[in-house]
């Protein structure tokens, strides 16, 4: 059973996305197939080299970067919300996969959830 | 029950009074459960943690969202378990977790349990279809 945990949210005014990465650690920590995709405002996670210690959070990039280190499968960035927010492929993190977030690649997959 | 009976997990994210998420939840798990349809369990995650508190006091004209999910929960002995993770950032504790983090108060309404995220994966497995209830908007 393969799951998407998808992330629309900007990485620092929801703490929905955090919950996100909570749950596709927990699945791949139980041995389940998961994924992350994230679209919309959602890219801004995937942004290289983030300094949020101003606004006393901590950076997402640290938590993205453990994901395969718990077995997530496969980090997925939308195409064109990457674009929208100026994100070209040097902008971002390493390890991200341009995708186009669209119904042939949800089908790729047997759950796709958000976490709110 | 016939063969195309479902096993429905609930993951509730939105939490009362500030989304119509616990309700609308509700609605769906009581019209299952008359159709005949399992519930497995259900999840509380993200600001849903907050039905399972106790010290929720809503005016006396309006529905206890907590009270009365609690009651179906029991009447039903379906399990409602909140995730302690989200349930600890926002200050809905047991017992145990009160003792554990020295804290003035514990709050969790009865049956509601704290629990980790494995129970959601469990009720996914064990589970024909999971369903999430979000704040929306």
């Amino acid at each position: 059973m393969s799951t998407l945990i998808m992330i629309d949210q900007p990485a620092y005014g929801a703490w929905s996305g955090r919950e996100a990465l909570d749950m596709a650690f927990s699945l791949a920590a139980f041995d389940q197939a998961a994924s992350l995709l994230f679209t919309g405002a959602g890219v801004t996670w995937l942004k290289r080299a983030q300094d949020p210690g101003e606004i006393s959070q901590k950076s997402v990039e640290k938590n993205l970067s453990a994901a395969p280190i718990f077995g997530i499968e496969a980090i997925l960035a939308d195409r064109s919300a990457c674009e929208k927010y100026g994100l070209d492929e040097n902008a971002l993190i390493s390890g991200v996969k341009l995708v186009d977030a669209n119904e042939a690649l949800l089908g790729n997959y047997d759950h796709a959830t958000f976490a709110g | 029950m016939s063969d195309r009976s479902e096993a429905f997990t609930l993951v509730i994210t939105g939490a009362p009074y500030s989304s119509q998420a616990p309700q609308t939840a509700l609605g769906f798990a009581r019209a299952a459960v008359e159709a005949g349809h399992r519930i497995d369990r259900i999840f509380l995650y993200g600001d849903g943690v907050h039905l399972a508190s106790a010290l929720c006091s809503p005016p006396s004209d309006e529905t206890h969202w907590p009270k009365i999910w609690a009651q179906f929960l029991q009447e039903n002995r379906i399990p409602g378990i909140a995730c302690i993770a989200s349930a600890l950032r926002r200050g809905l504790v047991n017992d145990a977790e009160q003792k554990r983090y020295e804290l003035p108060a514990a709050n969790l309404l009865a049956p509601f349990e704290i629990a980790g995220l494995g129970e959601w994966v469990e009720g996914r497995m064990r589970s024909t279809r999971t369903l999430y209830f979000h704040a929306g908007g």
